[in-house]
């Protein structure tokens, strides 16, 4: 059914070099590197402002773009982490312990030098993992019945909830906000509408492209708005950036693990590029002889969890395409571009659209090679960007993204849902609640819901369904085990926190402690929208 | 638009005045077309509809001489695109592209403000038939077997239909209804889906188009026609029809795309517009486009399509809203 492998990475280089997507490839890692480097817009935000301008190009092109975007943030994110201690993009939170203190010590370019090579490394292996695992994973999907995308949907509710939280509370409180926000419309089963409140515009509920551009989107530039801080102009030169041949040696197995380690937690449902550069972090530090380097220059520290977010950032792919089920917020985003291409991702892709599976898996390859090209010489001009106004930015943004979203369906509804939800998101960020459960619970909802109602009309009633069956069986145990795992960490995470002493964790050199470094950053985990400088 | 138009009223009532007197409605239709005309379309765009309506805009803009713009407004399974076109001026130049049954069974189940009243068939662009399919692994070898197992069990026959409000599901429910055959639909997005759990064994059989995205599976050998939903047999599938089978009522499956205006079009612009339809269908670039499978040997016109919303209106009306 499903074409050779050999055959399909063919195929997918003669997608991936035709010159239109080599163009789309070279565009998105450019936009990618540039918005890692900016603060205040991450791939999130940057890919929901530009979605609707992928809507006229071919499905396969608008995914190489988006993608380019993603992964193109992972290597941009590292600049500002390492040189100004400002992460650029959420992902790269953990960059600024080891990295910045490498630039205090005149090493930056190093620093820089093997976090480009990590994620060139982290990248190209993924991709790798997604040519082999993809298409068996796709045929084993082709058996996923209604009762197991119940079951995976709902641990990837509980896992951003989970995972991707400050405070699990709010975060649960955002996500069961998200699946409310998903009941609106037509109920998928009678037909009769909901919510609607008599208006057609709601008919088929809120746009989720509209939602999502609201809340990061919109929400992300008006928080911007409010910081008047400016970041200082980096002027000094970078020198040396080809690590040594002894940092090479220091890191090599970092980037190895980090490879493995993204790559597993990419394909978790909730996952992504922040949780994995904080695993790969404590990974390293914990395997250390001397873990008291770590926080002071250590080039592990930098290497991990570089390589980490970008294999994760490929590897999160793998459920979008086999399964149809987005694992991140930032893949959400491209599952609506697809939808609204008329394609749907799921296990049929493979087979039905082979040139959008393996064109952009071999974008992949070659937008990783740009990366690599594009970051080691080009470091000291990205850094410039910074000098961009931030009043401009917004504007611009503005613009775009309500041009964006009126296209959509032309209609004029839509830019009213994108402002509401912007004025939302907005204040959901001054007051702590993260909008990615809420954006995910909301697509996964809709999945979900339905799913649940053609199990219950499979089984004639009966929720024996969803544990008779293997593999929704299995998937559920899984979510029980986390669920106890997480009630288990939580309770060894607050005897560790006890333990921490608190002048430590103000002091100027935060080295955070193990449970704390998790809460702390974990604020803006998911949102993938950094804070404004000086917030840490 | 709306001073040259009636400045070209004017002009055109002045030539005529020598002789009788004409009205205005006749005189706008007279000079149909005297704007450019839009063609919206109730899906978003790449879709079938879009493409369809492409493929007849660029005719009709040839046989009107004037440019047929497609707009997509997509959303509330066709509500949206039908309650702008309605609300605009009745005179030819806001059309839409219109689907049924899911046209009229979305004002018969849902309070969208419109029925029947308020459109003006013009006519027909192409009919898609739909079947009764299972997985090649399939036991049942027809129809019969099938529906035999369900009398058996009620519960063992479980149906996928590509949408909760579109034909099949209804057709479906009619199946239950007329014949006692105690079928459960589980309506999923779209044909893929349907495939997809039909092929991963969640569902026994699926009642969906016979459109040019299930054809390939069907003709690889992985799906099975158990039956075909239309009157006559197709000569691009290998399977009965249900009237065949036993079950003459059954004929109510077919997706038909159509052409629509608002109520109190002028009767010339309705025939003028028919007249274009009409030609679409001889020519062959659009045939090609539309799909030869799928364009009606015999044009159906405005008289045609109205008198098919007419009987579906008749056909669902008791299904829906239960």
């Amino acid at each position: 059914m499903t074409v050779g492998i050999s055959d399909g990475i063919a195929q997918g280089f003669a997608v991936a070099l035709d010159p239109t997507n080599l163009l789309y490839v070279f565009a998105g890692v450019l936009i990618g590197t540039v918005i890692g480097v900016l603060p205040g817009l991450g791939p999130t935000a940057t890919i929901a402002l530009l979605l609707p301008l992928t809507y006229t190009i071919e499905p396969a092109t608008a995914v190489i773009l988006l993608a380019g975007i993603y992964y193109g943030s992972m290597y941009g994110g590292t600049i500002t982490s390492v040189l100004l201690r400002l992460p650029g993009e959420a992902a790269s939170v953990v960059t600024t312990f080891d990295g910045y203190q490498m630039a205090k010590q005149g090493r930056a370019g190093p620093a820089l030098g093997i976090a480009a090579i990590g994620s060139f490394v982290g990248g190209i292996l993924s991709v790798l993992g997604l040519m082999l695992l993809a298409p068996p994973l796709a045929d084993l999907a082709v058996s996923f019945g209604p009762p197991e995308y119940v079951a995976l949907t709902a641990l990837g509710i509980l896992l951003v909830t989970y995972l991707g939280s400050g405070t699990p509370l709010k975060s649960l409180s955002m996500a069961a906000l998200g699946l409310l926000l998903a009941t609106m419309g037509q109920d998928p089963i009678t037909g009769t509408t909901r919510f609607t409140f008599g208006s057609i515009a709601l008919f088929d509920g809120l746009d989720f492209v509209a939602v999502a551009m609201g809340l990061f989107g919109v929400g992300e530039i008006l928080h911007s708005l409010e910081r008047t801080d400016k970041v200082q102009a980096v002027t000094r030169r970078i020198t040396h950036i080809w690590p040594s041949r002894q940092d090479i040696r220091d890191s090599s197995g970092a980037i190895a693990r980090g490879s493995v380690l993204g790559f597993v937690i990419g394909v978790l449902p909730g996952g992504g590029g922040v949780i994995s550069s904080l695993a790969s972090y404590a990974l390293e530090k914990r395997r250390a002889k001397d873990p008291s380097r770590f926080g002071r220059g250590a080039i592990e520290g930098v290497a991990g969890p570089e390589t980490a977010n970008n294999a994760s950032s490929t590897s999160a792919f793998i459920p979008l395409l086999t399964l149809g089920i987005p694992a991140n917020v930032v893949l959400a985003l491209i599952f609506g571009a697809l939808l609204v291409q008329g394609v749907t991702p799921g296990p049929q892709l493979i087979s039905e659209e082979p040139e959008i599976f393996w064109g952009v898996i071999a974008s992949m390859v070659v937008g990783n090679v740009m990366l690599l090209v594009l970051n080691i010489p080009l470091v000291g001009v990205f850094v410039q960007l910074l000098r961009v106004r931030a009043g401009i930015l917004a504007a611009f943004a503005l613009l775009v993204t309500m041009a964006g979203v009126f296209s959509i369906s032309n209609d004029s509804f839509d830019m009213w849902v994108v402002l509401v939800f912007g004025v939302i998101g907005w204040l959901m960020k001054k007051t702590g609640f993260e909008p990615g459960p809420l954006v995910l619970a909301f697509v996964l909802g809709e999945i979900m819901e339905t799913a649940f109602r053609q199990s219950m009309l499979l089984s004639g009633g009966s929720l024996d369904i969803f544990v008779t069956r293997p593999l929704s069986g299995g998937l559920l145990a899984v979510m029980a085990a986390v669920v106890v795992i997480s009630v288990v960490l939580a309770r060894r995470r607050r005897a560790a926190f006890r333990q921490v002493d608190p002048d430590e964790e103000a002091g100027p050199d935060p080295e955070p402690a193990p449970g704390h470094e998790a809460r702390r950053t974990a604020a803006d985990v998911d949102t993938d929208v950094p804070s404004a400088p000086g917030d840490r | 638009m709306r001073p040259p138009r009636a400045l070209a009223a004017l002009l055109v009532t002045t030539a005529a005045l020598a002789g009788c007197a004409e009205d205005s409605a006749s005189v706008a239709a007279a000079d149909y077309p005297s704007e450019d005309v839009r063609l919206l379309v109730p899906y978003t765009a790449g879709g079938p509809t879009d493409i369809a309506a492409r493929a007849v805009g660029a005719h009709l803009e040839g046989e009107l001489g004037r440019p047929v713009v497609v707009e997509n407004l997509p959303g509330a399974s066709g509500a949206t695109a039908y309650v702008e076109m309605i609300s605009a001026e009745p005179d030819g130049h806001t059309l839409s592209m219109t689907a049924l049954p899911t046209a009229v069974l979305n004002y018969l189940s849902n309070d969208v403000g419109y029925t029947r009243e308020d459109l003006a068939p013009v006519g027909v662009v192409t009919q898609v038939p739909s079947g009764i399919v299972v997985p090649a692994d399939s036991p049942y070898q027809d129809v019969e077997s099938l529906f035999e197992a369900a009398r058996q069990d009620p519960q063992a026959i479980t149906v996928g239909t590509p949408g909760a409000t579109n034909t099949h599901a209804a057709e479906t429910r009619r199946i239950t209804q007329l014949y006692d055959i105690p079928l459960t639909v589980v309506p999923f997005e779209g044909n893929s889906e349907v495939q997809t759990a039909l092929l991963g064994g969640n569902v026994a059989a699926g009642f969906a188009n016979l459109s040019q995205d299930l054809l390939p599976a069907i003709e690889a050998g992985g799906l099975r026609v158990l039956a075909v939903g239309t009157e006559e047999r197709l000569d691009y599938v290998d399977a009965p029809t249900l009237v065949e089978a036993g079950y003459p009522e059954l004929v109510q499956s077919t997706t038909t795309f159509g052409v629509i205006a608002p109520a109190g079009t002028p009767e010339e612009v309705v025939a003028t517009l028919e007249d274009a339809l009409r030609s679409a269908g001889e020519d062959e670039a659009v045939v090609e486009a539309l799909d030869p499978r799928y364009v009606p040997e015999e044009f159906l016109g405005s008289a045609d399509l109205a008198d098919l919303f007419a009987e579906t209106e008749e056909t669902f009306r008791g299904v829906v809203g239960d």
